[in-house]
C-alpha cells in the first residue's frame, strides 16, 4: 500500500480557495514567501504552504457531510499538533542556523515550540524586534520580567535592549545559552573596559561578573547583588575597617562613616574591576 | 517520493512588490524638570518639547528587498537600521543606535568642568583636612549631571555563493562618552570625582559556514579592540594642595578563532555538536609612575608596561540522542580556561603620597580552569507524564587563591504532567554541593584576612531548591493563567565568617483574558525575596557581629487593549507598580542591636496609547505617559556630610513626571493584501 502522504493538486492556489484572509496572506510580507529564493517555501519547486503545514491532499479533498477535514500541521503550543512535530517542520529548513543547537537545549527540553516565540504570518515578528522581544520571552520567563522591573536593571523595560543581546535563544554549547563563550565574555561585548588584564586583578571579577552583579536587575545601584560595604565584607575581613560592622552609628545622625555612606568602600577602593597602577594593589588608584 | 509540483503555478500568490512605509511623526511635551532618570534609555531628560519620528518601510522587487526602521529619531535614544539584499544570495545591514544612560542631575561638585584626563579645583580653592572646614565649599558647588551616551554603528553583510555555503562579516563600533563618578582617594580622605569618560570599542565577527541537512561547520573570528582616550586621571585633591593620579581602564584587545559544528545521525535522531575556541587577550598600556608626588621619591618601575597576555580556551561537546521513542538523553562536556600569562614582578607600592612609605608586593595573575560534565535524560513514562533528571559535575581549578580546587556536584529532577489539555504542571527540584579541596588559610593570612573568613564564591555550599510551574489554558474559556514558585536555600555550613546562609523565594502570577475579539486584559504579579545572613569579626577572632539582609521586591502590572478589527479607534492602557525594599539588621558586641534605614524604591508607571484612523492611510495618535519614582537611600548624603569624603551630594530620586505626545501616522503604499488575479 502506498503510504506516501498526498499533497494538494495545485499547491497554494488550492489553499487560497478557502484560506484567503489577511492573517494568512500576510505570509507574503515575510521571508517565507520569496519566489526567487530556492530555499524559501515559495521558492521554485518548493512546497509552498504545505512546506510548513504538511501534505494537504486529504485536507483539501472531498469529505462526507458532517465529517471533519483531516487536520494540517498547525503551529503554537495550543495548536493540537505535537510540538516535536511542529518543530521538525521548522528545523528541516533552519537546521544550520538554529536546528542543530536546538537539540537538547533547555528550550527543547521544555518542549517549547518555535511558534511559541515566533509569529510567522506577520510582517514584523515581535521576537525579532528589540522593542518587543522581551515581552515575548517574559511570557514564559516570568521571574525574569519581575527582575527586569527592579530599579537598577538593563533597559529592557524601556525597550532599548533585548534578551538576545546576551543569550543565544536557539541553544548552543554555552552555559545558560549565553551569546559568548562565558559570562564575562558576554558582558565584555558592551563593557570591554573591564576586560583587562590588569596589573592588579580582582580575582572574583576576572572570573565571573555575576559574583557581584545580578544582570537581570537589582535593588541596588550598579545591579550589585548586595550593597557595599556588606557585599565587600562577604570576602574581606582584614583587621581594621574591612572587618568593622557598619551600623547605625555611621549614619549622618551619628558619626558619618566613610565606610557606609557615599559609595562606601568605593569611596577609596574605586578600581574594583582591577587596577593598572603600579601603586594600585589595594585597588585605590 | 518526489512531489510533482509542475501544476503548482501559485497564480493567485500576491508576491511582494513595490514600496510600503509607515511613518509616525509627532511632538511630545515632558511636563516636569528634575526627572533625569525618566530620560534613562528613553532620551526624555528634561522638561520641554521633543519632536520625534518613528517609522519603517520596505521596497521589494524581483527578489531584492530593502527594509528600513527608524525609532526615536528626535531623541538621544535614536535608532536607524537598514537591511536588505537578495534573499538566498546576499544580505547586508547598516545600523546606528544611541543609548543614553542618565544617573543623577542633583549632583554638585567643586571641581571645574573637565573633558580630559585632568580634574582641577577653582583657583581660589582653599584646601582643608575636613569637609566641614572647607570654607569655599558652598560657594564653589556647581551642578554636574552624571550620565553618558553610547553610540553604536553596525555594518555587516553575508553572502551565499552556493546553497550550503555562507560567508558573513559584521563590524560594530561602540563609543561611550560622558561623566561618571570615580572615587579619588588620598589615603585617608577621598573625593568623588566627576570623571570624563571617552571609550571606543571596535568589534568584528566574521566567518564561513557550511551546512547541509546532515552536518554543519562554522569557522569564525571574533575581535574586540578597546581604546580609552583617558587611560589615567589626574586630580587636585580638595584636602591638601596636591595632585594625585590614578590609572583608568587600559586599552586592551581580545581575538578569538572558533570552529563549531554539528552532525545529525539518523540512528536515534542523534546530534553531536562541538565548539573549539581559542582566544588571546592583550594589554600593554604604558604604566604610570608609582606616584607624581614631589614629596615622595618613587623608585623606578620593574617594567614600563605589563605586556600582559591572557589566553582563553573554550571547548564543548554535546551529544543528544533518542534511543527510545519516548526517551532521550544528553551528554555534555565543557571546558573553559583563562590562562593569565602576565609576568610577576616586585612592585614598591607607594601607600600614601604624603610620606615615603613603600611596600613591596608582587602582582598576582589569576588563572582558572572550569570543566563541566553533564548527563541528563527524559522519559515519557505515561502519555501525559514526562520525567526528566540529570546530574552534573563541575570542577574549578584556580591559581593563587585560597581554594585551589572546587568540585560542584549537582542533581535535579523534574516531573511534567499534563493531565488535561488545559492544564500543564511542572515540579522541579534539585540539590548542589560545592565542595573544596581545602581552604588555604596561609594565603588568607598573607593577605591579612581573618583565617576564619570564607569568601562566598569559594566557600563550601549546599544548595537545595524546588520549583513549581503551572499553566492553565482552558480550551473553551478566553482566559489563561500561569504561576511559578521557586524556593532556594543556600547553606555555607563550613563558614564561620562571611555569608553563612541565604534563602531565595520567587513567585509570579500571570492572567490573560481575551474579553472579546476587540479587547483583552492582562494582570501580572511578581515577588522576589532574598534573605541572607553574614557574620563578621571586628576583634579578628570568631564572629562578633552579624548582618541580616532582607531584600524584597514586588511588581504588579495590568493592561487593557482595545483594538476592533475593523474599527477606527484603538486603545492601549498599561500600568506597572514596583516596590523594592531592603532592610539590614545588624548585631554587634560593640554596638548591640541596630537597624539601618530601609532602602526603598517605588515606581508607578502608566501609559495610554490611542489612535484614531482618519482614513486608510492616516491615523491620529496620542501617547500619554506618567511616571513616579521615589527612592529612599541613606547612603546619598550632601557633599560635606562625611568629614573625610567630599561627595557629589546626589539626592535620592523623587519625581513624578508626565509626557504627552501627539502625532500622525501615515502609510505609503501597501494596504490590504489581495490575491492575484
Amino acid at each position: 500500500e502506498d503510504e506516501t502522504p498526498s499533497y494538494s493538486r495545485k499547491g497554494a492556489d488550492t489553499c487560497f480557495q478557502c484560506h484567503d484572509d489577511q492573517t494568512v496572506l500576510a505570509v507574503f510580507r515575510t521571508k517565507h514567501a520569496v519566489p526567487t529564493d530556492p530555499n524559501s517555501p515559495f521558492g521554485h519547486g518548493q512546497l509552498q504552504c504545505e512546506a510548513c503545514h504538511g501534505p494537504g491532499g486529504d485536507h483539501a479533498g472531498r469529505v462526507r457531510r458532517g465529517q471533519e477535514r483531516p487536520p494540517m500541521v498547525r503551529f503554537g503550543s495550543d495548536s493540537g499538533t505535537p510540538v516535536r512535530q511542529q518543530n521538525a517542520r521548522c528545523i528541516e529548513c533552519h537546521l544550520t542556523n538554529a536546528g542543530f543547537a536546538w537539540h537538547g537545549s533547555s528550550h527543547d527540553n521544555n518542549t517549547v515550540a518555535c511558534a511559541d516565540c515566533h509569529t510567522l504570518h506577520v510582517e514584523r515578528d515581535p521576537v525579532l524586534s528589540t522593542a518587543t522581544q522581551a515581552d515575548v520571552c517574559f511570557d514564559c520567563h516570568q521571574q525574569k520580567r519581575t527582575q527586569s522591573m527592579k530599579p537598577y536593571a538593563h533597559p529592557l523595560r524601556q525597550g532599548k535592549m533585548d534578551c538576545s543581546g546576551c543569550h543565544n535563544t536557539h541553544g548552543n554549547t554555552t552555559d545558560r545559552l549565553l551569546a559568548r563563550a562565558t559570562t564575562n565574555d558576554t558582558c565584555y561585548d558592551c563593557h570591554a573596559e573591564y576586560r583587562g588584564p590588569y596589573l592588579w586583578e580582582h580575582a572574583p571579577a576576572a572570573e565571573n561578573c555575576a559574583n557581584c552583579h545580578n544582570p537581570h536587575g537589582s535593588n541596588y545601584p550598579g545591579m550589585l547583588s548586595m550593597r557595599a560595604p556588606t557585599l565587600c565584607q562577604s570576602c574581606h575581613s582584614q583587621a581594621g575597617h574591612p572587618s568593622l560592622p557598619q551600623d547605625e552609628r555611621g549614619l549622618p545622625t551619628g558619626t558619618p562613616s566613610r565606610y557606609l555612606l557615599g559609595q562606601a568602600c568605593l569611596n577609596c577602593h574605586d578600581q574594583v574591576h582591577g587596577s593598572n597602577h603600579p601603586s594600585g594593589s589595594k585597588l585605590m588608584r | 517520493a518526489q512531489v510533482d509540483t509542475s501544476d503548482w503555478k501559485c497564480e493567485s500568490c500576491p508576491f511582494e512588490k513595490g514600496y510600503r512605509a509607515e511613518v509616525d511623526a509627532g511632538a511630545t511635551h515632558v511636563g516636569k524638570d528634575g526627572a533625569i532618570r525618566f530620560g534613562n534609555a528613553t532620551g526624555y531628560d528634561d522638561k520641554g518639547g521633543y519632536v520625534n519620528v518613528d517609522g519603517h518601510g520596505r521596497y521589494a522587487a524581483d527578489g531584492y528587498r530593502i527594509d528600513w526602521t527608524i525609532e526615536d529619531l528626535g531623541l538621544d535614544s535614536r535608532v536607524f537600521e537598514l537591511d536588505g539584499g537578495r534573499q538566498g544570495t546576499f544580505g547586508f545591514h547598516v545600523g546606528y543606535r544611541e543609548l543614553p544612560y542618565r544617573r543623577f542631575d542633583t549632583t554638585r561638585t567643586v571641581f571645574n568642568p573637565s573633558y580630559s584626563d585632568t580634574i582641577t579645583l577653582p583657583d581660589t580653592w582653599q584646601p582643608a583636612g575636613l569637609t566641614s572646614n572647607m570654607t569655599q565649599l558652598s560657594s564653589s558647588l556647581r551642578r554636574q549631571i552624571i550620565g553618558s551616551d553610547r553610540q553604536i554603528i553596525d555594518i555587516g553583510a553575508d553572502w551565499m555563493p552556493a546553497r550550503d555555503f555562507r560567508v558573513f562579516a559584521d563590524f560594530r563600533r561602540q563609543n561611550r562618552d560622558g561623566i561618571d563618578i570615580t572615587g579619588g582617594s588620598s589615603f585617608t580622605q577621598a573625593a568623588l570625582l566627576p570623571r570624563w569618560l571617552d571609550y571606543e570599542t571596535d568589534q568584528i565577527d566574521a566567518g564561513v559556514q557550511y551546512g547541509t541537512n546532515r552536518a554543519s561547520v562554522t569557522l569564525a573570528y571574533y575581535g574586540s579592540f578597546f581604546t580609552n582616550q583617558n587611560p589615567s586621571l589626574t586630580w587636585d585633591t580638595p584636602f591638601i594642595s596636591a595632585q594625585y593620579r590614578m590609572a583608568m581602564a587600559p586599552d586592551n584587545d581580545f581575538q578569538q578563532i572558533s570552529l563549531s559544528g554539528a552532525y545529525r545521525a539518523t540512528m536515534w535522531d542523534t546530534v553531536v555538536a562541538f565548539t573549539l575556541a581559542s582566544g588571546s587577550g592583550e594589554q600593554n598600556e604604558p604604566l604610570l609612575p608609582y606616584t607624581i608626588s614631589t614629596i615622595v621619591g618613587a623608585s623606578s618601575l620593574p617594567i614600563s608596561s605589563l605586556d600582559a597576555e591572557v589566553d582563553t580556551a573554550n571547548y564543548a561537546l554535546t551529544l543528544t540522542s533518542r534511543p527510545l521513542p519516548n526517551g532521550r538523553i544528553k551528554l555534555a562536556y565543557r571546558l573553559d580556561e583563562r590562562d593569565n600569562k602576565a609576568l610577576q614582578s616586585d612592585w614598591t607600592r607607594v601607600i600614601t603620597d604624603l610620606a615615603p612609605f613603600g611596600q613591596v608586593e608582587q602582582n598576582v595573575p589569576y588563572s582558572f580552569e572550569r570543566s563541566t560534565i553533564t548527563l541528563s535524560g527524559e522519559l515519557v513514562v505515561w502519555k501525559d507524564i514526562r520525567v526528566s533528571a540529570g546530574g552534573e559535575r563541575k570542577k574549578i581549578k584556580r591559581d593563587f587563591q585560597e581554594v585551589a580546587e572546587q568540585t560542584i556536584d549537582a542533581g535535579w529532577g523534574q516531573v511534567r504532567w499534563r493531565p488535561l489539555a488545559w492544564l500543564d504542571l511542572r515540579v522541579k527540584g534539585g540539590a548542589t554541593e560545592r565542595d573544596i579541596d581545602r581552604y588555604d588559610e596561609t594565603i588568607a593570612i598573607s593577605l591579612g584576612q581573618n583565617p576564619l573568613m570564607r569568601k562566598y564564591y569559594l566557600a563550601y555550599r549546599y544548595r537545595s531548591y524546588g520549583e513549581l510551574i503551572a499553566s492553565i489554558t482552558p480550551v473553551d474559556w478566553p482566559v489563561s493563567f500561569g504561576t511559578t514558585f521557586l524556593y532556594a536555600d543556600d547553606r555555607y555550613n563550613k563558614s564561620q565568617l562571611g555569608i553563612t546562609d541565604s534563602e531565595e523565594v520567587r513567585a509570579t502570577v500571570d492572567l490573560n483574558w481575551a474579553i472579546s475579539d476587540k479587547s483583552s486584559l492582562y494582570l501580572v504579579y511578581g515577588h522576589d525575596n532574598i534573605d541572607a545572613l553574614q557574620l563578621g569579626s571586628e576583634q579578628f577572632r570568631v564572629w562578633d557581629w552579624s548582618a541580616r539582609h532582607d531584600d524584597n521586591f514586588d511588581h504588579f502590572g495590568a493592561g487593557f487593549h482595545w483594538s476592533p478589527p475593523e474599527g477606527k479607534y484603538k486603545l492601549r492602557l498599561d500600568y506597572d507598580r514596583s516596590d523594592g525594599e531592603t532592610s539590614i539588621e545588624l548585631f554587634s558586641l560593640s554596638g548591640g542591636q541596630s537597624r539601618l534605614p530601609d532602602l526603598t524604591s517605588t515606581l508607578d508607571s502608566a501609559r495610554v496609547e490611542a489612535s484614531y484612523q482618519w482614513n486608510e492611510r492616516l491615523d491620529a495618535t496620542l501617547d500619554l505617559r506618567y511616571e513616579r519614582f521615589k527612592v529612599d537611600d541613606y547612603t546619598l548624603v550632601s557633599p560635606a556630610t562625611i568629614p573625610t569624603v567630599l561627595t557629589l551630594g546626589a539626592q535620592a530620586y523623587d519625581y513624578d513626571v508626565w509626557a504627552l505626545g501627539l502625532g500622525i501616522r501615515y502609510r505609503f503604499g501597501g494596504g490590504d493584501i489581495s490575491l492575484a488575479d
